[in-house]
Formats: structure tokens, C-alpha cells, sequence
């Protein structure tokens, strides 16, 4: 059969992924703290039918024939660029400038790293993130408090009535990755720790690229809504002319298969 | 038998190869740094006895086009395009490698590699220190950020080199190597575009026109073949009376 035919599918297949990743990067333009994703190709490997250079009868050296096989999808990436900042004046909001994270614990109590900081408090005053996981360090607020703050350096400090100077309750840390697009996306804004991203490093925020707190603010995604429609349309276009080719070499076989009738 | 059908099988067999290379690059249109194949037709005249009219059709695809491809910027800091000619250095196996691939991974010890290949820089392969922010200047230092620092570090310089696109071929695994074997000497004068990368130089015009094209010879080969068949059957006709 015509090879032609199976290098095309593979162009129309590395579309399909890339489409999709597109897609999820748009649904998610309005999700704090989410990271868009991009889909990396390479070419497959080559088949070398005859090698360059070889010796002809006729002592020439000849010309090589290599013939790809398609392209493939070495991953995708995450691309970890800071989202835009959007003032939103709660006090339980906090968008992290900085390559930091905040560290969630997990149900099964394995630690789990975002950057969303629509903070909550749960029942037991317990700091919590947006789906309910305690932060580490765990920081609990007072029944009676009524206002918290949280400063540039994570001090969450809450004023009681009665009390003129606000308390003390504890300091949220930032963690930062050796390479953070390493990191296993686990949805609900989360990540995981992975051997590519490197071992977790905590730190005050602040310091050096933790990054600072930012409070009654939160950072948005940094999906690129005209990047994405481009990419699209791209995408769109080159999924088609893979198909072209596709039935290009279908129809040479169809040639061939009505020459020998 | 007639050797015409002989003549027009080798043209198809060639136009469906070249078809191969065109989809090739069609499905890599979108592969950041891809650089295009290139194939020629070349005739192979079948020498012997008496008047020489046979020029079997032979193809030959080991070239690759060095033309440039779009630059769009992507933000990311590890993000590399070159511009004009040149090309990374990375370690294929024992050997060195090229690539215009700029799209540059950090791994959990700080090593830098292009899909899986360590980028090479002038002191080997590249490795970052704990930092904070990583940069690459147009020349190709890479500078990063200590923890605690107030200015930038040189740790070291990307391997840029530069052919011409006659010393160049792919190996088996779509890496640019020269044609010789040996590695190619550093180019001070290649130029490279942080934060920007380089798509595929294949020309999605060029691409379609060739598959049209060579669709339609294909037709053509097989027109031949059909009449160098119904001349033989004329033929046995003839004699079988």
C-alpha cells in the first residue's frame, strides 16, 4: 500500500491532540490559576533506504534516499508564564507573584501544590483552598475574628474583638519546582510532585523567586484567547491538507488498481 | 515483452516515494524547527546493446531546505529561535547532533535537553545551577538567577554552528547531521531569538502543488502501463491468429 497514506494519518491524528489541547486551554480562560497547555511535535523516525554516499559500480557517489514516517507527539508542555492579576478586594483571595505554589494536603494526605488562592475557612475554622483542602502549614482562624489578613510575607494575622492588636495566627509558605512544567496536572488546579519536576522547595514568600502574597487579589489563566483561535485555525487548515494528501494517495491506488483491471 | 511498461513502472514506483516525502512534510508542518526534505528525480539511462532509450526514473531525497521558518514568540524564557542560518548543538548517542528545534527542557538536576537530547554548549552538555530566573541572550548565553543574588550569572553559551545546506542531512532520527560525520565548528555570527520559536519551513503551497502534481503523473504512468498492455495483447492477437 502507499505510505503516503499512513504518514498523513499520523498529520491528521498530532491535529486531533493538538485540537484538544486547544480546546481545554479555552475552556479553562476563566479558571484562577490555571496554566495553558502546548502540544510539542517532533518528526518521526527516518528510514534510510539507501545510504548517502554509498560507492555506485561506476565509482560516483551517490545521492541517499531517506523517507519519513510522519510526526509525533513528544508531549505536552505546561507552560507555567504568570496568568494576569485581577483585584477582586476579598480578603480570602490571594494571587501568588513569583513561580511559588501553595501546598494543599490531599485526602489521602500526600501534598499537593496550586497556584488558584480563592482561599476558604471549613467548619473547624481551618484554612482550606477552593475544593476543601487544608493548606500546610495548617492555619486555624478564630471563631470571633473579624477581619484576616494576609501579608506579603503568607503572616495570616486575624483581629479579635476586644483586642486592639491583631493576632498572629501563623505563615502560609510558597513552594517553587526546579522545572515546574514537570509537574503532574492532577485537574482541580492541582499538582503533584513528579521526577521530572524536582524536589519540592519550600520557602517564606518574599524570599528570592517564591514570589509574594498578594491579598483581596487572584491570578488568572494565562491562556492567550487570540494565540489559541490562531492556533486553531492552523490546526483546522493543517488537518486538512494532511487529509488532502490522503486521498491523494488514495487515489494513485485507485489508478493503479483500474490500469491493472 | 515490450520494455515500455518496465520504463513507466520505475516512474511510478518513483512518484509514489516522492509522494511519501511530500506527506512527511505536510505532517510536520506544525513540528516546531522541522526542516523540510527535498526530493529530485533523477534519470538512470540503461546502457547495452543498441539504441540507448531507456532512462529508468530514480529518486533522491537526502537533501533538506534550509529556508526559514516563521518565528511566532511564546514568553517562555527557554524558549529559543535562530535566526538566519545556524543551528543547536545537542548529543545524539557519542556523537553531536543539530537541531533548530528551540524548544528547550529543564530536567529535576537542572540539565537542559531538546526532546530528550542534552543541549550542548561550549563546555559540553549544559547544566543550570539552583536558580531563581533563567535568561538567553542573543548570542547565546545563558545567564540564571542565584537564590540570593542581585545580578545575573553566566553559567555558559550555546554551541551554535552553522553549514551550508550541501554539508547537511538528516539521520534516522530527524536530526540534522553534516554529511561527513564530523562535527561542525562554532559560528560566532549565529544569532539567536529568546522567548520566540521557529515553526517548520515547510511550505504548505509547495507541499499541496507537489501532491496534486504527482498525483496526476502517477495518472499518466498508468495510462503507459494500460497502453503498453493493449499493445502486447495486439501483439498476441497477431500471432495466435
Amino acid at each position: 500500500m502507499n505510505p503516503a497514506m499512513w504518514i498523513s494519518k499520523t498529520g491528521v491524528q498530532a491535529q486531533d491532540a493538538k485540537l484538544q489541547a486547544i480546546a481545554n486551554n479555552l475552556a479553562n480562560v476563566n479558571t484562577v490559576g490555571f496554566k495553558r497547555d502546548r502540544v510539542v511535535f517532533e518528526d518521526l523516525f527516518y528510514q534510510v533506504d539507501k545510504q548517502p554516499g554509498a560507492q555506485t559500480a561506476d565509482n560516483t557517489v551517490s545521492n541517499g534516499v531517506q523517507l519519513g514516517n510522519g510526526v509525533t507527539i513528544v508531549g505536552t508542555q505546561k507552560l507555567f508564564t504568570n496568568g494576569s492579576i485581577q483585584t477582586t478586594g476579598q480578603s480570602l483571595d490571594v494571587a501568588i507573584t513569583g513561580n511559588g505554589f501553595i501546598q494543599v494536603r490531599r485526602p489521602d494526605g500526600e501534598p499537593a501544590y496550586t497556584r488558584a488562592g480563592q482561599l476558604q475557612i471549613d467548619s473547624n475554622g481551618v484554612l482550606v483552598n477552593a475544593q476543601g483542602l487544608p493548606l500546610v502549614p495548617q492555619i486555624t482562624i478564630p471563631n470571633n475574628a473579624t477581619a484576616i489578613s494576609i501579608g506579603e510575607n503568607g503572616v495570616v494575622s486575624a483581629t479579635v474583638p476586644g483586642s486592639i492588636a491583631p493576632t498572629q495566627l501563623g505563615q502560609l509558605t510558597l513552594t517553587t519546582f526546579v522545572n515546574p512544567a514537570g509537574l503532574q496536572a492532577l485537574g482541580e488546579n492541582l499538582f503533584q510532585e513528579t521526577a521530572a519536576s524536582g524536589t519540592p522547595n519550600e520557602g517564606k514568600a518574599g524570599d528570592g523567586a517564591f514570589g509574594k502574597f498578594k491579598q483581596g487579589a487572584l491570578e488568572g489563566s494565562n491562556v492567550q484567547v487570540v494565540e489559541e483561535m490562531v492556533d486553531m485555525i492552523a490546526a483546522q487548515r493543517t488537518y486538512e491538507m494532511n487529509t488532502k494528501v490522503l486521498s491523494a494517495a488514495d487515489n494513485m491506488l485507485q489508478y493503479l488498481s483500474q490500469a491493472s483491471r | 515483452m515490450d520494455k515500455l511498461i518496465f520504463t513507466a513502472v520505475s516512474g511510478a514506483e518513483r512518484l509514489m516515494r516522492s509522494q511519501q516525502v511530500h506527506a512527511n512534510n505536510l505532517a510536520n508542518l506544525d513540528t516546531a524547527g522541522f526542516r523540510a526534505s527535498m526530493e529530485v528525480a533523477t534519470n538512470q539511462p540503461l546502457g547495452g546493446y543498441g539504441y540507448d532509450d531507456r532512462h529508468l526514473s530514480t529518486m533522491q531525497a537526502d537533501t533538506v531546505s534550509t529556508r526559514a521558518g516563521a518565528v511566532r514568540e511564546t514568553g517562555r524564557p527557554l524558549d529559543v529561535a535562530i535566526g538566519g542560518q545556524g543551528y543547536l548543538a545537542v548529543q545524539n548517542g557519542d556523537g553531536e547532533a543539530y537541531t533548530r528545534s528551540g524548544e528547550i527542557e529543564i530536567g529535576p538536576d537542572g540539565a537542559l535537553s531538546v526532546h530528550g537530547h542534552p543541549l550542548l554548549g561550549e563546555g559540553g552538555p549544559i547544566v543550570l545551577p539552583q536558580h531563581t530566573a533563567v535568561e538567553v541572550g542573543t548570542d547565546g548565553t545563558i545567564s540564571v538567577l542565584t537564590e540570593g543574588a542581585k545580578q545575573m550569572q553566566v553559567v555558559d553559551k550555546l554551541r551554535l554552528v552553522n553549514a551550508t545546506g550541501a554539508e547537511l542531512t538528516k539521520n534516522e532520527a530527524g536530526l540534522i547531521v553534516s554529511r561527513d560525520g564530523g562535527n561542525l565548528p562554532t559560528d560566532p555570527n549565529v544569532k539567536v531569538r529568546p522567548r520566540a520559536l521557529e515553526g517548520s519551513n515547510v511550505s504548505a503551497v509547495e507541499e499541496m502543488v507537489a501532491t496534486m502534481s504527482l498525483n496526476r503523473s502517477f495518472e499518466v504512468q498508468m495510462r503507459l502501463f494500460k497502453a503498453s498492455d493493449s499493445m502486447n495483447e495486439t501483439g498476441n492477437k497477431l500471432i495466435s491468429g
